[in-house]
Formats: structure tokens, C-alpha cells, sequence
């Protein structure tokens, strides 16, 4: 290790995030690797660690004969001060080397709030933050993740934006990359090159032009490059990459545990969700595959705790038998199963009890919305009849601990609809009166609301978002309205969920105002320890941007839209019936109800969708 | 007393996992190699394993031990390479054996010391450090959770053995043996005590290396 390092990791919190070393890490000889990728994930390593797409995208690429991948994550505040002051800049974990010197430089982008950690990162890692002052062909910075679908406001600063899954396409990428080296192109030639590979979108062979009232006039792409640039998809889930062999973390993580991804897309279509539209379609894996390589994942790692993972485990059609077969295996061994991400709508009570027949946690719904228009309006196909069904098997069997989780601020909501939840807590703790086999324990009720955030790519993309003010007044309302010591209602702070309206459907105007905000010390913005209002608001007065202009406004149906350069596969039409059904609160039934000709089965020529399965 | 220990050392990158961190590697690792051990009983079953003098993040050690009880026909000769594949770098089992010598027994801990000094050694450090080792008392302030202030003092020489300290070019070595519980003595006091009383001697970076754990005869305890 290098000796500058172990001067600072004994001043630090928790240094063992910053030295690599895990089991599993992959540590390849330097001098006999051709092509260096540095994964970065602009969180801690905490947060970053316990993502799937991580391990995945880590195992793909360090599969690849010359290539090596390593992981890079934020370092907290007190390593960063420490690693400027030394002059140490911004490492890969598995070799300690300045990532400036590596071929390719890749950002998983989760989360709006984590964009100022991007910026940051790169100047940690000695390089200029704009691609054009990035004049060589490495390295090369590449972002990725649900972000990526309204790359706009990181387009300067990023060469080469992979949209959808990218366990092909990075693969590409990189043998584009050895090609360009390999024949000395320029960093523009690679980038006109890259722009002819489906999936990667190279935001500067586009030319914006705006209209005098701020809107987009025009998207014009030079170069050939292609307009939309459509994501990409995994076409056989079953023959994909899986980590069965996996980083196991020397010190804890958040999701410390064997994650199974049962599928990937969503059935459901909830209008204000990203992920249920971007990820179409579905594309479930085998469950004598699974129980394989959940098997195969716990002997490897020493994880004594698995989950299933997807957007609506309950969906999985083969539930029931995966969780049989792991069973068998996992209560021999020791080894806990559980089931997140489970509906109220089917939610079998049977189920539950057996998966977690040592500790009852809590149950968690999340209607979302407090009555059934709103819930129709969303397409959140839920009733209260079956959420109180659902609790009252519970509370019978025992449960006593309940957590809903609802939004503010959904398009159409009215005060009713905001009542409606205080309503349905109350409904539900009578069912537990009712039901419960031991009412001197009591029952915790808890609710809690979260800010709506209109989306880019769902049939709310052109909603805006309720004022901080009106929000404020909503929560108000509603905790006047909550009764009970039973209930506890806990609401979001509405400034991080402003910001995120502002960015998710933003520009490439809104690029400076970033740039600004870091300048002024913004980073970590998902950290209440960091986040700092103030300052991006000053930061978009200083560049004379109106954050109101992307949050709040309601968009026509010809606005042309930032993120239209991007395509999900979902068509722009459907989203728009999915809009004016909403404002008749008309439901639209999931896709294996029947095909509502989305589009995303257009992306999977060879395969079935779900609907048809 | 578990049946089985395991010596290992800690080094590099493995310095900086905690203790409790390193239980739950250790857990992992005993999976990892197909080593069954015994499980703690009660509510929330879990491998047991136990690591006496908990070593400070940051150090390094030739001389650890973990208890546990290995289940089933094992033969323990093969334990080192499979225990040391399974854990991350840095960690190495050398041996596993039958405890046969209680905890309490282990009296002496002999520390490496490494003072680093980025502008060379001060003229006179290792003499004035000597003879501050070799005062019939030296007593520094500790933290303490009892006491009302925070602090409590306590006297360093009667818990300290021996001590050599050899000048190197930039650095100087402090060779130490001292009391491994009841009261333990915190190496890094030792360094508080040259900070404040010999100011001049402040050295940039202090590094520790745990090199051996002795019983009351001063014998390596296993």
C-alpha cells in the first residue's frame, strides 16, 4: 500500500472503504492488462457497494482477457480534506492508481443528488471537468443508470452517455476503445464512432437551439448520429451475467447480502414511475436458475442473508417455487430469505410467515395515493379492499408494526385525496382492533409522505411539480387530520425533491448551475450532513437560471423535450394517453392483463413478453 | 473455553478492518472455506468466534488469535490454507490448534513502535526517549468513561516491561513489552507521553506492529 495512505487512512472514518483488498476483488497484474476501466459510483462506498448493477457491470468487464476494472466511490468529507491536502488524487481500490491515468472512466448515475459527487470526482481525480477540455482519447468518462435517460444536464461534462442496461454495451465500448488506440484516432473519432453504436449517446454531436421562451426549438444531430438514441436491453435474462462470485465487503454495507434479480421490467405500468416504464419489458429468469445461483452465491460470499430483488418481486410468476427451493436450502444452512418489494394486492400471508419465521418485521405497503381515484389515476392498481385484507391477515397472525408509504403533490390531487390518507391509517388501525390476537401490545402505524417528482419518460413527464409552499400546506393539512398514538406520520422535506424536479427534467443550461453550486461546495447532496439549499439556490440566481422554469411548469404536448434525444422504447404517444387517462382516472390493466402496445416490445425481436408467456 | 484457536497475522490493507468487522469476516470465511463451526444458542443463533485483546484499526499483527470450535472430523493441518484462501488480503492463518492455555495467561504484549520523522530523526531522540522510559514514574492523562472529568491518569512504567529504542535514519524503533490486561496498557500512551514531554521528539507518524503476545513468563502464549 502506498505510504502517503497509510499516513492519512488512520486520521479517517472508517478506513477500511478505502484500501480494496475485499475477498474477490479482482487484482490482475498491471503490466499484462491493455484497457484500465474505472467504475465509478458517485456515492460512499457504503451506498455504492450494495448496488446489483455495480457487481454486475464489475464482473462483465473484468471478464474480458486485458481488461481490468476497478471500483471508485465518493470518499467522505474527512478523506477527501485529507487526500487534498497530501496531493493524493482519486485511486481505483484494486490497484491504488490515480484514475486519470485509466483508459475508460464509467459513472453509475442513480440519483440526481449525487450529479455535484460527479463533478467532484472527476476534479479529485486531476481532471478538467468538461469533456472539451479533455482533449486526448483517454480517458474516456462515461456515465450511466436511470439517470442517463435525461443525460442533459451532465452532457458537458460527459463524453459518452450508455442508456439502459449495460452489460453489452459497455463490452462494446470498450472493444470500440482498443480499436480507436489501436489505430490512433483522435478523441473525435472515437466519439463519431461510438455515436454509431446502439445505446450510446454522445451528447456533443447534438446541437441545441432554444426557443426565445426558454423551451428547446430544435435537436439536431451532427455527424449522422442518430436522433433518438434508443437504450439497450438484455435480451436473454437467462443467459446474462450473474455475480455469483462477488466482492464480500470487509466492512458493512447497507444491502450486505446475496441479491437475486428475478427479473428485470416491470408488468404494472404506474404512471409516475420511471423504472416501471424505462426497464420494459419484462424479462423474468428461471427459477431452477436462480435457486442455482443463489446457492452458488451464499457458498461463495459466506452471506448468511438473501433477498430477492426486481420492481415487484410478487410479479415473479414462479414465487412460490423459488422460494420453496430456497428454503429447503437456506433453513439447513442458516441462511435468512427475504422478500422486499412484495404488493399489498396479493401479498400472501403463508408466504411471509415462512420466509420470516424468526423475526416478524414490519410490513410495508405503498398505496401511494389515499383514495382510489387518485390510486386510478396513477395506475396504481391497489384497493383499499385489498390493503386492509392484506392487513388484517397479518395483524391476526401477529403482525403489530405497519409502514405506508404515500406521495404528495400527484397530478390531480385534491384535498380530499390528501385526507384520504389519514383516512385509510385509521381504517387500518381498526382492522387491527378488530384482529389482533393481542391488542394490550398495541400497533405502530407509521406514514410517511414523500414529495412527487414528475419524471422524464412516464405519462407524468409533463406535469409540474405543486410549489414547496403548497406542499407545506398539504402536510398540514394532513397532520391536523392524523389521529391517534398509534399513527406516526413522518413527511420529506421538500427542498432535495425540488431539485430533483429541476435536474431530472432539465437542460444542458442547467450544466452551469451545477458547476456553479459545486464550485460553491456543493457535494454529497443526498447527505443532510452536505445538502445545502441555500447555496443552489444562489447558485441558480448567480447563473440567471429559473429552477421554477423545469420544476413547476406544465408542458404542451409539442414541447420538445430535453430528454427526447433519448428513447426507453415506450412511445411518446402511449405516454400521453397514459396522461389524459389519468385525468379521467381511468385505469390501464398490466401487461399480462393485456398488451397495451407500449412499444417496448418492439426492443426484444427474439423474445416473449411477459403478456404473451 | 472453545475448543480450537487459529493464529493468524493482519498486515497491509487488513490493518484497517475493525475488530467487530473482522469477527464477521472471520464468520464469513469459515462458510467460505466449508469449515463448520459451532453456533452460539438462544433467540438469534450465530457462529461463534471470539477474538481476545481487540487490536486498534490501523495496526499491524503477527500474533492473533481467534477462538472457535470447529465441528466435524476436520484435519486441522489443512485449516491455514483454507481459512487463509477465503480471507481477504492481507490476513494469513499460520496455525490451528487445541487451546489448552486460558486467556487470562496471555500477561504481555511486545509492540513495534515506529516513530517517522519526514525531516530525519531529531538529534538526541533516542537518548532523551530512553531516559524517559527509564523515570521511576510517568504519568499521562487517559480517557476514561468512569470518570466524572473524562479523564484519569495513570502511570505508564509499571506496566511496561521492556523497552529498547533504536535510532534509524529517519525513523526510530520502540521495541516494546507491555502489560496485555488488567490493567492493559494502550501503546499509544506511550507516544502521548514522548509528545508531551519530550515536544521536540514529536514524530510525524507513528505505526504499530503487534509482534508477539507472552504469558507472565515472558514465554509466547498460544
Amino acid at each position: 500500500m502506498n505510504r502517503t495512505l497509510e499516513h492519512i487512512l488512520p486520521r479517517v472514518q472508517k478506513p477500511a472503504r478505502y484500501t480494496g483488498g475485499e475477498y474477490n476483488a479482482v487484482v490482475k497484474d498491471r503490466h499484462r492488462v491493455d484497457t484500465r476501466y474505472a467504475l465509478c459510483f458517485p456515492d460512499t462506498y457504503e451506498i455504492g457497494m450494495s448496488n446489483l448493477g455495480m457487481r454486475i457491470l464489475y464482473g462483465v468487464m473484468n471478464q474480458m482477457e486485458g481488461v481490468w476494472c476497478e471500483r471508485v466511490f465518493a470518499p467522505w468529507g474527512d478523506m477527501e480534506e485529507e487526500m487534498r491536502r497530501e496531493g493524493v488524487s482519486l485511486y481505483g481500490l484494486e490497484s491504488g492508481d490515480p484514475i486519470a491515468d485509466f483508459d475508460l472512466i464509467g459513472f453509475s448515475l442513480g440519483y440526481e443528488m449525487a450529479y455535484s459527487n460527479v463533478l467532484n470526482m472527476l476534479d479529485l481525480a486531476g481532471l478538467p471537468l468538461r469533456s472539451e477540455e479533455r482533449r486526448g482519447l483517454s480517458p474516456i468518462v462515461v456515465a450511466g443508470g436511470t439517470c442517463a435517460f435525461n443525460p442533459e444536464p451532465l452532457s458537458p461534462f460527459v463524453d459518452v452517455f450508455a442508456l439502459g442496461e449495460g452489460e453489452d454495451v459497455s463490452v462494446e465500448l470498450i472493444q470500440l476503445y482498443r480499436r480507436a488506440r489501436e489505430e490512433c484516432w483522435s478523441k473525435e473519432e472515437f466519439l463519431s464512432a461510438a455515436a454509431q453504436v446502439p445505446g450510446l449517446y454522445v451528447p456533443s454531436l447534438y446541437e441545441v437551439r432554444y426557443q426565445p421562451d426558454g423551451t428547446v426549438a430544435q435537436i439536431e444531430p451532427l455527424e449522422g448520429a442518430p436522433l433518438p438514441v434508443t437504450k439497450r436491453i438484455v435480451q436473454d435474462f437467462n443467459k446474462s451475467y450473474f455475480p455469483v462470485k462477488t466482492i464480500v465487503p470487509s466492512t458493512e454495507i447497507v444491502h450486505d447480502r446475496v441479491m437475486l434479480e428475478v427479473f428485470r421490467g416491470c408488468i404494472r405500468g404506474c404512471r409516475f414511475c420511471q423504472a416501471g416504464y424505462a426497464y420494459r419489458p419484462v424479462r423474468p429468469r428461471d427459477p431452477k436458475l436462480l435457486l442455482e445461483q443463489g446457492i452458488a452465491a451464499c457458498k461463495d460470499s459466506g452471506y448468511q442473508e438473501m433477498t430477492l430483488s426486481s420492481l415487484s418481486t410478487s410479479d415473479y410468476r414462479p414465487l412460490e417455487q423459488l422460494c420453496d427451493g430456497l428454503l429447503d436450502w437456506c433453513e439447513p444452512n442458516r441462511v435468512s430469505l427475504s422478500l422486499p418489494s412484495l404488493r399489498a394486492d396479493n401479498f400472501s400471508l403463508g408466504l411471509m410467515e415462512r420466509v420470516q419465521h424468526v423475526r416478524k418485521s414490519g410490513l410495508t405497503f405503498a398505496p401511494e395515493a389515499g383514495t382510489q381515484r387518485l390510486r386510478d389515476a396513477i395506475n396504481k392498481n391497489v384497493t383499499e379492499e385489498e390493503i386492509l385484507r392484506s392487513c388484517r391477515t397479518a395483524f391476526s397472525g401477529g403482525w403489530s408494526s405497519v409502514k405506508l408509504y404515500f406521495m404528495l403533490g400527484l397530478p390531480t390531487e385534491t384535498d380530499e385525496d390528501v385526507l384520504g390518507i389519514a383516512d385509510l391509517a385509521e381504517k387500518i388501525y381498526q382492522a387491527w382492533k378488530e384482529t389482533t390476537p393481542n391488542p394490550r401490545r398495541g400497533v405502530n402505524i407509521t406514514v410517511s409522505t414523500a414529495f412527487f417528482v414528475p419524471k422524464p419518460h412516464t405519462a407524468f413527464q409533463w406535469e409540474g411539480q405543486i410549489s414547496m409552499e403548497e406542499y407545506h400546506r398539504r402536510v398540514k393539512l394532513l397532520r391536523e387530520h392524523m389521529r391517534g398514538r398509534s399513527i406516526k406520520y413522518n413527511w420529506h422535506d421538500p427542498e432535495t425533491s425540488f431539485l430533483e424536479a429541476v435536474f431530472s427534467r432539465g437542460d444542458r443550461r442547467l450544466a452551469g448551475v451545477l458547476e456553479e453550486a459545486w464550485r460553491q461546495g456543493a457535494k454529497f447532496d443526498a447527505w443532510s450532513e452536505y445538502f445545502d439549499f441555500q447555496r443552489w439556490m444562489q447558485a441558480f440566481r448567480t447563473c440567471g437560471v429559473d429552477p421554477n422554469f423545469y420544476a413547476g411548469r406544465v408542458r404542451d404536448r409539442e414541447e420538445v423535450l430535453p430528454w427526447s434525444v433519448t428513447a426507453t422504447g415506450v412511445s411518446q404517444a402511449f405516454l400521453w394517453r397514459e396522461r389524459e387517462r389519468a385525468y379521467q382516472a381511468v385505469i390501464t390493466p398490466d401487461c399480462r392483463v393485456q398488451c397495451t402496445g407500449c412499444g417496448a416490445d418492439k426492443l426484444y425481436p427474439g423474445g416473449v413478453c411477459d403478456a404473451e408467456a | 473455553m472453545p475448543k480450537h484457536r487459529l493464529a493468524f497475522s493482519k498486515a497491509d490493507t487488513a490493518k484497517y478492518i475493525s475488530h467487530l468487522d473482522l469477527m464477521r469476516t472471520f464468520q464469513r470465511a469459515f462458510l467460505r472455506a466449508g469449515l463448520p463451526i459451532k453456533h452460539t444458542e438462544g433467540f438469534n443463533p450465530h457462529a461463534f468466534v471470539s477474538i481476545p485483546l481487540p487490536l486498534s484499526v490501523g495496526y499491524s499483527s503477527a500474533c492473533e488469535v481467534l477462538e472457535c470450535e470447529l465441528l466435524g472430523e476436520v484435519d486441522r493441518d489443512t485449516v491455514p490454507a483454507r481459512m487463509t484462501a477465503a480471507l481477504p488480503a492481507g490476513i494469513t492463518v499460520h496455525r490451528c490448534y487445541e487451546a489448552a492455555r486460558p486467556v487470562k495467561e496471555l500477561c504481555w504484549v511486545n509492540y513495534i513502535v515506529t516513530l517517522e520523522y519526514e525531516a530525519g530523526a531529531p538529534f538526541g531522540a533516542e537518548r532523551a526517549i530512553q531516559e524517559l522510559l527509564a523515570r521511576a514514574s510517568l504519568v499521562v492523562a487517559k480517557r476514561s468513561k468512569k470518570a466524572k472529568s473524562g479523564q484519569t491518569e495513570v502511570d505508564l512504567i509499571p506496566l511496561i516491561a521492556r523497552s529498547t529504542v533504536e535510532e534509524r535514519r529517519d525513523t526510530i524503533g520502540l521495541d516494546l513489552v507491555i502489560r496485555a490486561q488488567n490493567p492493559g496498557l494502550n501503546p499509544e500512551l506511550v507516544v502521548s507521553a514522548i509528545r508531551s514531554e519530550c515536544p521536540d521528539m514529536a514524530p510525524d507518524f507513528v505505526s504499530f506492529h503487534r509482534r508477539a503476545v507472552l504469558d507472565g513468563d515472558f514465554q509466547p502464549w498460544e
